[in-house]
């Protein structure tokens, strides 16, 4: 390790040196000091666990460019961490966290190699927000940016590796120009199960066309391809899961105000191929499904963007599946426990993921694709657990954003009314309905001050009904509410607070499927849960994206009829965040 | 606008004629799932007069509203031998459930009439019938290691502690397994693990099976008089081809298990009363030098040269007292019936 570390360390040095020679190489990053301490609340009487324990670490992300020639840039990100206790060297970690090399050739096709971030349609590829991320306050925001850096959430895209390319025609006729965009990433490699037994390679693969036709109209065509590759392993039997997605654009825009008409459909297909079977038996598959969706989504902005209105309808077939849109952020399977205290109670009972570990824990957070519909927790999300591609929904929506021309209020309100296209264990459909709303008032703005003073209220509701038989109806509440504040004492110190609460009440059903996605039982699930989580806490901000954050969380859980699992913990957090 | 209008046009076609779900629910219907229990089919067997030593199997078959959890109880009424077949579904297949005649565990079933019961969680229904087994199954189908009936193998070895107490490495027949010989292994060594081990050397080179297919069946015979709670019997298998079997004939054990060589392990820890068959499928046994680079771990069944079945137990002396409660007990562990069987247990097959 030492050596390592000496190596890293000349290899650095010689790079600083020949980057002050060479203006083709430079240095980016970020550089976090993390320190928090948990502890058990006093009125707990789990004797089992850690009264309280602390972590921390230093780390720094160095990103290295190095243009050799004009057209090529090559990126390394390299990963420096140190754990708070370990000594020099043995608690040391350096890994290369990304590496990827991107070019242009001819000046005409650009390509990248390695690590990629893809992003294309909502229903073909797509990384939906986690649930409960409406509207942030700022005292929290510092545990949503780990959350998001240590899994590569950038912008909704998934962060792959493969290759990628993409190359554009501009046309004097007919149509103005047509972009083209193409990938084959490896999400998993070949591993091996037992010592004679590997699992395959799984590719993903797809491309993009999109053309503006003329002034007001355009039309996009994406396609992409989960699959394994049979031969890469020693199991006869591999996925595939295509998807087609086409969509048409329609922008008419004037002085004040733009409008925009899309209109959004595609397919997917989804099964399992046994292939190279003994005795020369043909290849077959199984487990098929096929399902379409459908959206119109129609946008009126303002161009002094004070207002942006949003209505639409959407359809999404039951057996519709994309991996590339439908895995999720966090995995509701059995085994993936919390980072802080996974169990408690003096008869150690697994502790679900509750409100704050949603907020602060990033290593339940997920980066693999998965080509099978991943577990939810219908008490945080039952209405759409994988997004807009979520199956077996139509319904219309309707979101307004609201910015009053001196940024005193901003306002934001998202409304939809679902309905389940067939029943789940029933003839009877679940119906949705989905309120949103979050208001920032910026009282600087308003009396005139220098230093920020801002309130923000914010709140996620969604309701779930199912008429029917004594068995089969449900009826599922849930409410998100936050309310903070944020007040700059004096210049760039600020004082933070922010109290949520979480209640959900009512009974569901908890979906269990075999390893193909098809359902096979239906848990019934009583819930009566109060989740809290109030922080109080000072920020000093350098400049922005280097901060330094100091905050103390009350934090628990209350279950109605069970009071005896209630549970309530503390945190104090100390953050240094510097973006180099 | 004209292309705008083919295109809405396209788009409203691929929309209509991309079939829509047609199924009016998904997954099974809930208010059967939590519906009163009810038999649509009562149990029937297929054989009720069943001759295992011809491979003869008994079917059985049920049907219900719901998928429940099931579960098949086979009791010999002569042997107190048991059978447990379990399962969650809303059907019993004789297709797929059917018994060939071997227990759950110790003892075998004999020609005896067996009593059959279907019982239910959470119900309260029982189904009962019978069977008449003609003729009892054998247990012979499968690579034999050794049975002992001819006594000690010629080329085997034998080694133990010989300053230990009341050592018993040697053949027995008073209360064998099967057959008629067994192998008695125990005794008492206060300060060492090792009690001692027979190295048995195995040609089945023309196996081929994967590690996953191959199961090492062997049945262990202990008691619980004065148990020594720290007893555990140690399996190891060579797949050393170079050193020969017996390389050094002056350490009386066997030269091709040395921590150098491709050797895998299984540790069954002994705390029984009377005989149980235990089996293990050959890919669970772990190497015993895993870290250790210059060995290729590569299991095959047709590379295993010899088994080493090593009796040993928590040692407590008084200058070395790990398990004090087990000073001076005495160690059992003996064994008889060792055999390979393919896809399946012993018992299972």
């Amino acid at each position: 390790m030492k050596r390592n570390i000496l190596i890293l360390i000349v290899f650095l040095s010689a790079m600083s040196l020949h980057a002050q020679l060479n203006e083709n190489i430079w240095f980016d990053g970020l550089s976090r000091s993390y320190f928090a301490r948990d502890a058990i609340d006093k009125s707990m009487s789990d004797t089992l666990s850690a009264k309280n324990s602390s972590n921390g670490y230093n780390l720094l992300d160095l990103n290295t460019h190095v243009n050799p020639i004009k057209d090529i840039e090559i990126f390394a990100q390299l990963r420096i961490r140190n754990s708070f206790g370990s000594f020099f060297g043995s608690g040391t970690e350096i890994n290369v966290r990304q590496l990827k090399a991107t070019g242009i050739i001819n000046n005409k096709i650009r390509f990248s190699v390695g690590d990629l971030f893809l992003k294309q349609s909502k229903f073909t590829l797509y990384n939906y927000d986690e649930e409960l991320s409406f509207f942030e306050s700022e005292i929290l925001k510092p545990y949503r940016d780990i959350i998001h850096y240590e899994n590569f959430y950038i912008d909704n895209r998934w962060r792959l590796q493969g290759i990628q390319t993409d190359f554009s025609f501009e046309f004097d006729r007919y149509i103005r120009n047509l972009d083209f965009d193409f990938f084959v990433t490896r999400p998993n490699g070949s591993s091996q199960i037992n010592e004679t037994t590997y699992s395959s390679d799984l590719l993903l693969s797809g491309g993009s066309i999109f053309s503006k036709i003329n002034k007001k109209l355009s039309l996009s065509l994406n396609h992409i391809n989960l699959f394994e590759v049979a031969a890469s392993g020693t199991k006869n039997i591999s996925v595939r899961n295509p998807v087609y997605d086409l969509s048409l654009l329609y922008n008419f825009d004037n002085t004040n105000y733009c409008l925009e008409q899309k209109l959004q459909t595609g397919f997917s297909s989804r099964y399992w191929l046994y292939s190279e079977l003994e005795n020369e038996i043909a290849d077959s598959t199984s487990n098929k499904t096929q399902g379409m969706y459908f959206e119109i989504d129609n946008k009126y902005i303002k161009k002094d963007s004070t207002l942006l209105l949003k209505l639409g309808y959407r359809y999404v077939d039951p057996d519709f599946r994309s991996a590339g849109s439908q895995t999720r952020r966090i995995d509701y399977i059995d085994g993936n426990y919390n980072t802080i205290y996974p169990f408690y109670t003096n008869m150690s009972i697994p502790r679900q993921p509750s409100l704050f570990d949603l907020v602060s824990d990033e290593k339940l957070y997920n980066q693999d694709i998965s080509s099978l519909l991943m577990a939810f927790n219908p008490i945080y999300s039952n209405i759409l657990p994988y997004g807009d591609a979520t199956p077996n929904r139509s319904g219309v929506y309707f979101n307004i954003k609201i910015n009053n021309g001196n940024k005193f209020i901003l306002a934001k309100i998202k409304t939809g009314f679902y309905k389940e296209v067939i029943g789940q264990g029933a003839l009877e459909k679940r119906s949705f309905r989905l309120l949103k709303g979050a208001l920032k008032i910026n009282l600087h703005k308003s009396f005139n001050l220098k230093k920020e003073l801002s309130l923000i209220a914010s709140t996620e509701s969604e309701r779930t009904i199912r008429e029917g038989d004594e068995v089969s109806s449900l009826n599922l509440i849930s409410n998100h509410m936050n309310i903070s504040v944020n007040a700059e004492l004096a210049k760039k110190f600020f004082i933070q607070a922010s109290y949520k609460q979480f209640n959900a009440n009512g009974n569901e059903f908890l979906i269990q499927r075999d390893n193909f996605g098809n359902i096979i039982y239906y848990t019934p699930s009583q819930i009566d849960q109060k989740d809290h989580m109030l922080s109080i806490g000072t920020m000093y901000k350098f400049r922005k994206n280097v901060y330094a954050n100091i905050h103390y969380n009350w934090w628990g859980l209350k279950f109605v009829d069970q009071p005896s699992l209630d549970y309530k913990y503390n945190r104090l957090l100390l953050i240094l965040s510097v973006k180099l | 606008m004209k292309i705008k209008t083919k295109i809405f046009l396209f788009i409203s076609v691929l929309c209509l004629t991309h079939s829509c779900t047609k199924k009016d629910f998904e997954g099974p219907l809930i208010e059967t799932l939590y519906a009163d229990f009810e038999l649509i089919e009562s149990l029937s067997i297929t054989n009720k007069n069943p001759n295992f030593s011809d491979n003869e199997q008994v079917g059985f078959h049920c049907s219900f509203n719901k998928p429940v959890e099931w579960k098949i109880s086979i009791m010999g009424t002569s042997t107190n031998a048991t059978r447990f077949i379990t399962g969650f579904s809303s059907v019993i297949d004789s297709n797929n459930i059917f018994w060939n005649g071997g227990p759950s565990q110790i003892p075998f079933f004999s020609e005896e009439k067996c009593v059959v019961e279907l019982t239910f969680e959470n119900e309260i229904d029982t189904l009962r019938d019978t069977i008449n087994i003609i003729s009892a199954k054998n247990y012979e189908n499968g690579i034999w290691v050794e049975g002992f009936e001819n006594g000690f193998p010629v080329d085997g070895l034998v080694h133990y502690n010989s300053d230990g107490g009341g050592m018993t490495f040697s053949l027995a027949n008073d209360d064998a397994l099967l057959g008629n010989n067994y192998y008695k292994m125990g005794g008492r060594v206060n300060w060492d693990w090792a009690l001692g081990a027979i190295d048995l050397p195995l040609n089945i080179s023309d196996a081929t099976q994967n590690p996953e297919e191959l199961y090492l069946n062997i049945g262990i015979l202990s008691d619980l008089q004065d148990l020594h709670t720290g007893q555990f019997i140690n399996i190891l298998i060579s797949e050393e081809t170079v050193v020969p079997f017996n390389d050094n004939t002056n350490n009386n054990a066997s030269d091709i298990f040395e921590s150098n060589m491709e050797v895998y392990k299984m540790k069954i820890p002994v705390d029984w009363e009377g005989w149980q068959l235990k089996s293990f499928r050959y890919s669970d046994f772990e190497p015993v030098s895993a870290n250790d680079p210059n060995i290729n771990f590569n299991m095959n069944p047709s590379d295993i040269r010899a088994i080493r079945i090593s009796c040993q137990a928590c040692p407590s002396s008084s200058g070395n007292p790990v398990c004090p409660e087990n000073f001076g007990k005495d160690v059992r562990t003996d064994i008889d019936h060792i055999i390979f069987t393919v896809n399946s247990s012993l018992l299972d097959q």
